[in-house]
């Protein structure tokens, strides 16, 4: 539905701008799907009076006029008629803009025109193109048209939750802004004209299915005008998305969007028998409808007729047979209340969905025909000036006035924690239109008005209270706290897991340590990781310490169970470490792990190998990849328990967050393995893990198109200095098309037999891909060209 | 003309039905259908007619042309399912040889326990909380309402380091800290590392693992503190397992209990592991004492809180029927690759 900002403003005195409004509107459970401002062209027309105007001399209709707007006085060449000294005008400025017509300087007949005066038609307010639009002479100068005739409005397109139907209506709406902010809703009773004479002498009325038709009410308004709608009316209802038709639809169309209940006018004279029959349809009945459709009708669907015809859907459409027209003298006002069940098969049956079975199929109230009926006629009356016929025809077979919902404060607080008194609640009540009648065993009882058919229970009322105190005015009982560290206790278990299903076993020690096993590892006297907290009472030296390291206890646990006969260890720990910085004590996660013998079980069809330095790389590097750590470098480690030259370490951003490598033979030696028996390497890999953490990218992945064109694989082979390593001949080789150059992989190496000492044969394998074309073999060709050239001039390959 | 049609047809009907493999197929292909086949020339030889005959013979070349196709067509198919048949056959191999393993290793059986606590506490609602190893005694012992001159604050039952800081000897600290940072409603477990000054045998080791439990928030009562201790059980140990509290006395809890769970070993039947008794004692438990509230600041009168603490190793022992705890901090390969199957 459309809501306009101007008209709510009718009923209540929004101290909200219309964007304001916007926001209040969802968050009281009118959710806005859209808005739209009105008045954007006629913003930009600005009342001018014309201050001279002289015939255009060579010309039959043309005036040279001057027109002043307020500050200052233009020169303009006008067509029209009855444009004259002294009249305000509608002026439009250089550089307006009316539809897709932009207003220029021009030059007629050797006369300077600076601007525009506007007609009707020009600024979309009628199709009256036969003058200016003569404005009267106390219009502000200087003001924009928009602004002076209201036309500046704010229409939301809102969605009403289907339990609502009372808010199908701008009064509906207003009341629960009202109730909102708590600001009176200006509701005047509608007064019905003087009458004269009697319904009875007109027609009669006949309900023959008053289950499906709850309630009809009729009036009879004499001698009307049927012409078209003063302009405030035909605002409202163009803002709305309405057509304006005449003045008597006009006005049935406006009181059904002020009051959310459906009216339907048509012509007296065109009844036969005088006499409205409400009544199933027959067999074979079928009617023209005001569409211009016509339906064949079900014995299901209820009809308005006359002695003889049918007139109306009832509920959903009008037909031609008693429409009003420019000719129509008598009308007859209907205001009824049918079924919803009715009008909602009726209107699904023959797939005919208008405002009114929009409405109906809802389910409104009976009793609001009758303000409905007077609110109509007052207007009829006065627009029209017809007379109202004295009485109405009324049939109504259910009972009307409303409830009674009984609410106890204590149970308001328990469901929704909210203190709020007894006045409070009273009020928020009262300003929806509910009565209260009285407080009795700590309940408040209140009537509910027969168009709130949603409000039935104590819960219902409940949810009012809510919605209108704001659901965000209740604060959280917040349980989950955020105590928990829950990136630790995620990546723990995804590193455990993962080295788990790389063969690794959890390990658990113990957190003392002997402070002799630091020289043992071969730690210089200032090694970071001698900086250990010590114990005042220890139990004895060999855990006088806590621990400052896994690795220790690593290598403790290979020694283990290589002197239980186990020789294939991999083994990984992610625990505490504790460390004494400057008498400040800090507990760090730390990850290591150790292994060495078999890289896998036997498996009678594989040579199985030994655990190399490529397989613990192989584990750090699926770490890192892991845990989606970026930027980072491999630098050669100086740990003295590595092998120097069988150890990296990891840096990020120059930090360095871990390293691995070999375990130094002598460490092995210290640690009571002894290597002269003992032939395996032992590999070992330490990462700081809260640091780790830090490093790592929490993002989720974003993905990646795969390319439409197809790859292309060419392989390099060639002999090469070992002073060349294999980054930077990466390095070299992507620098040659970064954005075709896809992937660089070694799958080769060889040394030996048919190579000179010092060098070594590499083989890649280069994968090339356009995202933007298929790659011909030509540019394929020259790309390898160009990169076996670089690598003869830069590392001075010879290709094989 | 005729006569060579229908000879042409015959023999290469003949020699299609009686080809062996696949490439001789491919082999009459090219004879009969190819270019220089004799069909072929017999087409060429088509303007030897006169032109009324031309059609009707031209036609009659290419049915044949067709129906050979036709019939090499299913000859390959044919031969293919003969060939596949045969590769299939050939493949059979020994089918008991054993799999390539993909040798995965295994969580610790502590670190099985640990996980499976988190998430029977989480599922009920509670977060985790962390503590520090290294502790003051304020939150070790002054603010769990542990008088100055109580015997487990001696050199001989808690570890001490330098600046008058210890090794928490339980992981109730972690209580102190989140209440002192938190307001209810608090729900949390804090499993973690504690440290008592015992000599390492079968039942003790001076480093030890316990899991804390603290809840505190309006209406917490004796009945929460007990049906929460029975859902853990029985989600831990497995339905049918029961949990019974026993008065005790615990300078940070009023009243304090003792918890017992029904033997696992026998059921509450008796056997050696509960030595009779049908119950195995797991831990302490009881009502936040007010004192503690009022060190942190908390509204006894408004709020009230149970905490428990069980000991992690003990879980994993009954669980694991591990009967020497020593045998958790060995880390013997052959042990732990006893649980390379376990959940978690």
């Amino acid at each position: 539905m459309r809501i306009s900002y101007n008209w709510l403003k009718q009923y209540i005195d929004l101290k909200l701008s219309p964007e304001e409004l916007e926001d209040k509107l969802t968050f009281a459970g009118i959710e806005v799907e859209g808005v739209e401002k009105t008045g954007e062209l006629q913003k930009q027309i600005i009342i001018s009076k014309v201050t001279a105007c002289e015939k255009m001399p060579d010309s039959d209709h043309l005036s040279i006029c001057q027109v002043f707007d307020g500050t200052e006085t233009f020169q303009v060449v006008c067509g029209a008629p009855n444009v004259r000294e002294g009249l305000v005008i509608a002026f439009a400025h250089i550089g307006t803009v009316l539809g897709d017509f932009k207003i220029k300087k021009a030059k007629l007949r050797g006369h300077q025109s600076s601007g525009m005066i506007c007609s009707e038609k020009e600024l979309e307010l009628s199709d009256n193109h036969d003058g200016i639009i003569e404005l009267p002479a106390d219009a502000p100068i200087g003001t924009n048209i928009a602004t002076y005739l209201e036309l500046d409005d704010t229409v939301y397109e809102v969605e009403i939750t289907p339990n609502r139907p009372d808010l199908l209506g701008m009064i509906g709406v207003a009341r629960d802004l009202s109730a909102l902010f708590n600001l009176p809703l200006h509701l005047s009773e509608p007064v019905l004209p003087k009458t004269q004479d009697s319904i009875e002498n007109y027609l009669t009325l006949n309900v023959l299915e008053p289950e499906k038709c709850t309630r009809y009410t009729a009036r009879l308004i004499k001698d009307v005008k049927i012409e078209e709608s003063p302009k405030w009316l035909k605002n409202y209802l163009t803002a709305i998305g309405l057509r304006p038709i005449n003045n008597v639809v006009d006005i049935t169309n406006y009181v059904m969007m002020e009051w959310g209940h459906p009216l339907h006018a048509f012509d007296y004279d065109k009844l036969e028998g005088k006499e409205i029959v409400v009544r199933n349809a027959k067999a074979d009945e079928s009617i023209d409808a005001l569409s211009g459709e016509s339906y064949k009708l079900d014995p299901d669907d209820l009809v308005i007729a006359d002695g003889k015809k049918t007139g109306a859907l009832a509920g959903v459409v009008g037909t031609v047979g008693h429409s009003i027209t420019d000719e129509t003298k008598t009308i007859v006002l209907e205001a009824a209340c049918f079924q919803y069940a009715t009008i909602r098969k009726t209107s699904y049956r023959h797939k005919v969905f208008t405002d009114s079975s929009y409405r109906f199929e809802r389910g409104l109230s009976a009793e609001t025909c009758e303000i409905v009926s007077k609110r109509a006629c007052e207007l009829i009356c006065e627009l029209t000036g017809g007379t109202l016929v004295d009485g109405s025809l009324d049939q109504c077979s259910v009972e009307l006035g409303g409830w009674e919902v009984g609410l106890r404060p204590a149970r308001v607080k328990k469901l929704l924690t909210i203190d709020l008194d007894n006045s409070t609640l009273i009020n928020y009540m009262q300003n929806l239109g509910l009565k209260f009648l009285r407080e009795s065993d700590e309940t408040l009882y209140f009537l509910i008005p027969s168009y709130r058919g949603d409000l039935t229970r104590e819960i219902d009322l409940i949810e009012e209270i809510i919605r209108l105190h704001g659901y965000n005015n209740v604060a959280e009982k917040s349980r989950p706290q955020h105590i928990m560290n829950s990136e630790l206790f995620d990546y723990r278990r995804k590193i455990q897991d993962l080295l788990v299903s790389a063969g690794f076993y959890d390990t658990v020690t113990l957190s003392f340590a002997n402070p002799t096993d630091f020289d043992k590892l071969k730690l210089p006297e200032e090694h970071e990781l001698r900086k250990a907290v010590r114990l005042i009472n220890p139990q004895g030296t060999d855990s006088a310490i806590l621990r400052t390291n896994l690795l220790t206890d690593q290598i403790k646990v290979a020694v283990y169970n290589l002197k239980h006969g186990t020789s294939d260890i991999k083994t990984f720990e992610i625990n505490k470490v504790y460390q004494n910085l400057e008498n400040e004590y800090s507990e760090n996660y730390q990850l290591t792990g150790l292994m060495t013998g078999k890289m896998v079980e036997k498996h009678w069809k594989e040579n199985n190998q030994e655990v190399d330095f490529y397989d613990l790389k192989g584990v750090c590097e699926e770490l890192i990849e892991a845990l989606k750590i970026k930027k980072l470098s491999f630098i050669p480690c100086t740990e003295p328990y590595f092998v120097p030259n069988m150890s990296l370490s990891v840096s990020v951003n120059k930090t360095i967050i871990g390293s691995f490598g070999k375990l130094n033979p002598s460490v092995a030696e210290a640690f009571d393995i002894d290597i002269m028996d003992f032939k395996q390497s032992i590999f070992l890999f330490d990462f700081n893990f809260t640091q780790l953490l830090e490093k790592s990218d929490k993002k989720p992945v974003k993905y990646d198109e795969p390319l439409r064109f197809p790859l292309i694989r060419r392989d390099i082979s060639f002999v090469i200095s070992t002073e060349h390593t294999i980054d930077s001949i990466k390095k070299h080789i992507q620098s040659v098309n970064p954005s075709i150059i896809r992937e660089i992989k070694l799958i080769d190496e060889y040394k030996g037999k048919g190579i000179e000492k010092g060098n070594r044969s590499l083989t890649f394998s280069l994968i090339f891909g356009s995202a933007k074309k298929t790659l011909t073999d030509n540019f394929t060709d020259n790309l390898f060209n160009k990169i076996v050239k670089l690598l003869e001039q830069q590392c001075n390959i010879k290709m094989r | 003309m005729k006569e060579d049609l229908k000879r042409i047809l015959a023999e290469a009907k003949e020699r299609i039905l009686t080809t062996k493999s696949l490439p001789d197929l491919q082999n009459l292909k090219s004879s009969f259908l190819g270019k220089k086949s004799e069909l072929s020339q017999l087409m060429m030889k088509l303007r030897e007619l006169t032109p009324e005959e031309r059609p009707a013979f031209g036609k009659a070349i290419n049915d044949a042309k067709g129906v050979l196709d036709t019939l090499i067509t299913k000859m390959y198919s044919r031969l293919k399912d003969a060939e596949i048949n045969r590769q299939n056959k050939d493949m059979s191999v020994d089918l008991t040889m054993p799999g390539r393993s993909l040798n995965k290793g295994s969580l610790h059986p502590l670190t099985l326990v640990w996980r499976e606590i988190e998430d029977v506490f989480i599922s009920l609602g509670f977060e985790i909380a962390e503590g520090t190893d290294i502790e003051d005694e304020f939150h070790n012992f002054d603010a769990l309402n542990t008088p100055q001159d109580h015997p487990s604050r001696n050199l001989a039952d808690t570890f001490y380091v330098e600046n008058k800081q210890l090794l928490r000897t339980h992981t109730s600290p972690v209580q102190i800290r989140t209440m002192e940072t938190h307001e209810p409603p608090i729900r949390i477990i804090a499993p973690g590392r504690a440290y008592r000054n015992d000599k390492i045998d079968a039942t003790h080791s001076p480093v030890f693992h316990q899991v804390e439990a603290l809840y505190v928030d309006e209406n917490v009562t004796f009945a929460d503190l007990k049906d929460t201790l029975n859902q853990f059980v029985v989600k831990m140990f497995g339905p049918g397992t029961k949990s019974r509290i026993r008065p005790h006395f615990f300078p940070f809890t009023e009243p304090s209990a003792e918890i017992d769970i029904s033997c696992v070993g026998c059921g509450g039947s008796g056997c050696r592991i509960c030595k009779d008794s049908g119950w195995i004692e797991m831990g302490g438990a009881g009502m936040v004492d007010p004192n503690v509230f009022e060190k942190v600041g908390i509204d006894s009168e408004k709020y009230t809180g149970f905490a428990f603490g069980l000991g992690m190793d003990r879980i994993a022992m009954l669980k694991y029927n591990i009967k020497d705890i020593r045998v958790l901090f060995e880390n013997d390969l052959r042990v732990l690759k006893q649980f390379r199957n376990e959940n978690r």
